[in-house]
């Protein structure tokens, strides 16, 4: 059985942004504009958080990109009034967005805030709208989303491995995270092939999790403890 | 046949009235008493029985709108069975929330609906020319009887009247 | 005797039925205003989306949630005096019984309507109902949001119908006294269809009655589960301070307080504006101010014991929200909310002076703030600091909360100013029946003359 996963070094992550940017475009998320994104609503599905460390001069900075962390007890699930949002055999945490009604009880109940809400309709001033992705739906006013894992690359994947008769391989498919990390500190696979890269780094002494005496058992295993 | 009806100012004098009645030998399905305050419980024509089942329908109604409750959850969460990442589909405790708000609304409609059949409301049946009393405080007596059937009964009365 | 006297007393109760009342019309017209800012900024906000309202991330609920548990709080005076003092068969809760109910009814049909308001697209409310489809999905009854559905429907079912049945025979007095002057106006046949044919025989006293005890005994632990369900909607949330255990019964005891409140307000406008001395007497209101000071020591009870337990546990992610509470950003708001909540009344209440009807009315209004900043505090001041602290945010009403808020309010009171012109505000088959039950304790020597009681040749016949 599947369960996908993704394992984020923090010792690496040197805060460029890159996937930020690239999640954006991948999945047709709106950018909400100066005046919005002051107000609280800036959508970011990978954010990245900055922390300061010490006092200065003695000051580090740790970037912790953040994302959905596809729990498998999540406890934003069980509080949906109409199940737009489950999990999947494949251990996604999946959000349906044209049975979302938005009463915001979910991204109220993720203990890690990264669930974001559609106040407005997106903007995409001619030609921008050229520059959605086909594979993903745009969401209207009134709908939360979150990070899919990429869900339409797995898909995508998933076809074309069915097509030709054999397994999805360890690294075929990249979240448009993972494939713009500068400093390849994000990874991306299943947590149950043993032999896949992430699950070897999930092995490792410097894995933890966020958060983890909500007990929501993420899928997300940050590594960190090294310099 | 005709009805008279009287008008009484206080509960005594309707209790002398419903006495000499029944001293008479006046069938109590002739008589009807109607006041605006419910008053003690023995101001009743002789032979008439006053009884309630609204407590027994609001027991039968908590156990039919808790099983109609349950049953909706339990039947249809299974009819539709959807991905619930390990959850079960059908969840005890929520269900016995639920279940719950189903016996208080079965009782309640029970309840209602039994009040409104033993009171045999909405009723249609015509109100009389004294009923003015009723607004007052004052307690109507009507009797079905022959014409010039004794009157002795509304001798305390403070208007009579025959239809 | 009551009769003509008794009746010439309740001329203040009919007033407000008769004719045309300038001042309560005024009334009307200016609440009616109200309910058009209500209706005006509901609608802007769904013409232009629900980004005009103030809520953002991490602060996905604010006035909103605020407001309605505000309002479902409010809904538990009508249960407590009504249902409870029914039970306790506590002789002076007549004269309150129709008013309380009365706020019972309208607070939860406002309640209720902001799930709707809240929601990102309300248009699609209906898929929260179980009714089949052909899209094969259906809701989960393992939402407390679905858990509130059920609660508000059945007790807003119970409190009208809790409201109308007692009503009834109000209607069938009100149709024989408007009878009388002109059996043919529009007043008369609202009243005669209301009324349902209602004759009073004793059958139907006694059914009448019988199914008001019911009622009574069947309403008092829905209100109870209405609002554990309602504080259910954060408990059962992981976001800090608001996965408490204690909120069920604090919620209960918070919704009765600020229920006792707006009662005592409303009696008191009701007693200055309609004179109803004689029936919202002095009495009534020492009895009520009662049961104030002790759901407010209630309050500050479960208030003290829920932040005393936070604070000593000092988990990071509590003890972060607990800390802004006290002496951070929402520290102005939770010591005014300690002050009008507990200092004030508890320094008023106390003494027979304090439970005087403006008083009572003053500390009341009072509670009513204090209790919606409780509620305010509880939403906002956690949302807005989240577990993972880069995720801080802050959290402003837009003009369209502010209107929601502001007509809502306006709502009720155009809901209670047009119940006041068609119905009698208090109710006067109980308060004649309280009269009557006294004469006869005064007056005992008729009471146990058997109706058979005649000479023995009659009975051998009866």
């Amino acid at each position: 059985m599947t369960r996908w996963g993704m394992a984020i070094d923090t010792d690496r992550c040197t805060g460029c942004g890159a996937c930020v940017v690239a999640c954006h475009a991948e999945n047709n998320i709106q950018t909400v504009g100066e005046e919005e994104a002051a107000r609280g609503r800036a959508m970011h599905w990978m954010r990245i958080e900055r922390y300061y460390d010490g006092v200065f001069p003695d000051v580090k900075v740790r970037f912790q990109p953040v994302l959905c962390q596809h729990c498998e007890r999540a406890p934003c699930e069980p509080v949906c009034p109409v199940y737009a949002t489950y999990r999947t055999p494949d251990g996604l945490n999946a959000m349906v967005y044209s049975r979302c009604i938005g009463t915001r009880y979910c991204a109220n109940n993720c203990p890690y805030t990264v669930r974001y809400f559609n106040w407005f309709d997106g903007q995409w001033p001619e030609p921008l709208e050229r520059q959605l992705n086909p594979d993903v739906s745009v969401r209207p006013a009134g709908v939360m989303e979150k990070c899919t894992f990429c869900v339409q690359r797995i898909q995508d994947a998933e076809d074309v491995a069915g097509d030709e008769d054999r397994e999805v391989r360890d690294g075929e498919i990249r979240t448009a995270c993972s494939q713009s990390c500068s400093a390849r500190a994000i990874v991306f696979g299943d947590l149950e092939d043993p032999e896949s890269q992430v699950a070897q780094l999930a092995r490792l002494d410097r894995a933890t999790h966020l958060l983890e005496e909500v007990s929501a058992e993420p899928s997300v295993i940050y590594l960190r403890g090294g310099a | 046949m005709s009805t008279l009806h009287a008008a009484f100012a206080t509960p005594d004098d309707a209790r002398r009235a419903l006495r000499i009645l029944g001293a008479d030998g006046v069938p109590a399905s002739a008589i009807e008493v109607r006041s605006s305050v419910p008053l003690e419980h023995d101001l009743h024509a002789i032979g008439d029985k006053v009884t309630s089942k609204v407590h027994w329908m609001a027991v039968l109604g908590a156990f039919l709108g808790g099983f109609a409750l349950f049953s909706l959850v339990k039947f249809t969460s299974e009819a539709y069975p959807l991905p619930t990442g390990g959850m079960p589909i059908v969840s005890l405790p929520p269900a016995g929330v639920i279940t719950f708000e189903g016996v208080a609304i079965g009782a309640i409609l029970c309840t209602v609906g039994t009040v409104l059949y033993e009171c045999g409301l909405p009723g249609r049946k015509s109100l009389g020319p004294l009923d003015q009393h009723l607004a007052e405080d004052h307690i109507l007596v009507s009797v079905e009887c022959e014409e010039g059937a004794p009157e002795a009964w509304a001798a305390n009365a403070l208007e009579t009247e025959r239809v | 005797m009551a009769g003509i006297a008794q009746v010439a007393k309740e001329q203040p109760i009919i007033a407000p039925l008769i004719g045309f009342r300038p001042k309560l019309f005024l009334g009307s017209l200016l609440t009616g205003l109200l309910v058009g800012v209500l209706f005006y900024s509901w609608g802007y906000q769904i013409v232009n989306d629900i980004g005009v309202a103030g809520i953002n991330r991490p602060v996905f609920w604010g006035f909103y949630i605020t407001n309605f548990v505000f309002w479902i709080g409010i809904s538990h005076a009508g249960t407590l005096i009504s249902a409870i003092l029914r039970v306790t068969q506590a002789e002076w809760r007549r004269p309150v019984t129709r008013c309380a109910e009365a706020i019972t009814a309208f607070a939860l049909m406002i309640g209720g309507l902001f799930p709707l308001i809240h929601l990102g697209r309300p248009w699609l409310a209906w898929y929260m109902v179980p009714i089949p489809t052909g899209r094969g999905i259906w809701p989960n009854f393992r939402s407390p949001l679905m858990w509130d559905i059920m609660a508000i429907t059945t007790y807003l079912l119970g409190s009208l119908l809790y409201l109308f049945l007692p009503l009834v025979p109000d209607m069938a007095i009100l149709r024989d006294r408007a009878a009388k002057e002109n059996p043919r106006s529009i007043k008369t046949l609202f009243f005669t269809a209301l009324a349902l044919g209602w004759r009073g025989t004793p059958q139907q006293w006694h059914s009448l009655e019988a199914g008001i005890r019911a009622m009574a005994v069947i309403i008092i632990p829905v209100a109870v589960s209405v609002h554990t369900i309602v504080s259910w909607d954060f408990a059962m949330a992981v976001a800090p301070m608001w996965h408490s255990t204690i909120f069920g019964p604090y919620f209960v005891v918070g919704a009765i307080y600020s229920g006792i409140a707006v009662l005592m307000v409303a009696m008191y406008l009701l007693r200055r504006g309609l004179h109803l001395e004689e029936y919202l007497s002095d009495k009534v209101f020492n009895n009520l101010g009662l049961l104030f000071v002790a759901f407010a020591l209630m309050w500050g009870y479960f208030t003290f014991a829920e932040h005393l337990t936070v604070w000593y546990g000092h988990e990071h992610a509590e003890i972060n929200v607990f800390n802004e509470r006290i002496s951070g950003d929402f520290s102005v708001f939770f010591w005014t909310m300690i002050v009008v909540n507990t200092i004030i009344p508890l320094a008023i209440l106390p003494f027979p002076w304090g439970r005087k009807p403006l008083a009572t009315a003053v500390v009341g209004i009072g509670v009513m703030l204090g209790m919606w900043i409780e509620r305010y505090l509880i939403v906002v001041g956690t949302l807005s600091f989240p577990r993972l602290d880069f995720n801080v945010g802050t959290y402003s009403a837009s003009w369209v909360e502010m209107g929601i808020l502001i007509g809502s309010i306006g709502l009720f009171g155009f809901l209670y100013f047009t119940f006041v012109q068609i119905a009698p505000i208090v109710s006067l088959w109980e308060v004649r029946e309280g009269e009557h039950i006294q004469h006869r304790r005064t007056q005992p020597t008729s009471q146990s003359m058997p109706v058979q009681a005649v000479s023995a040749g009659e009975e051998a016949r009866a």
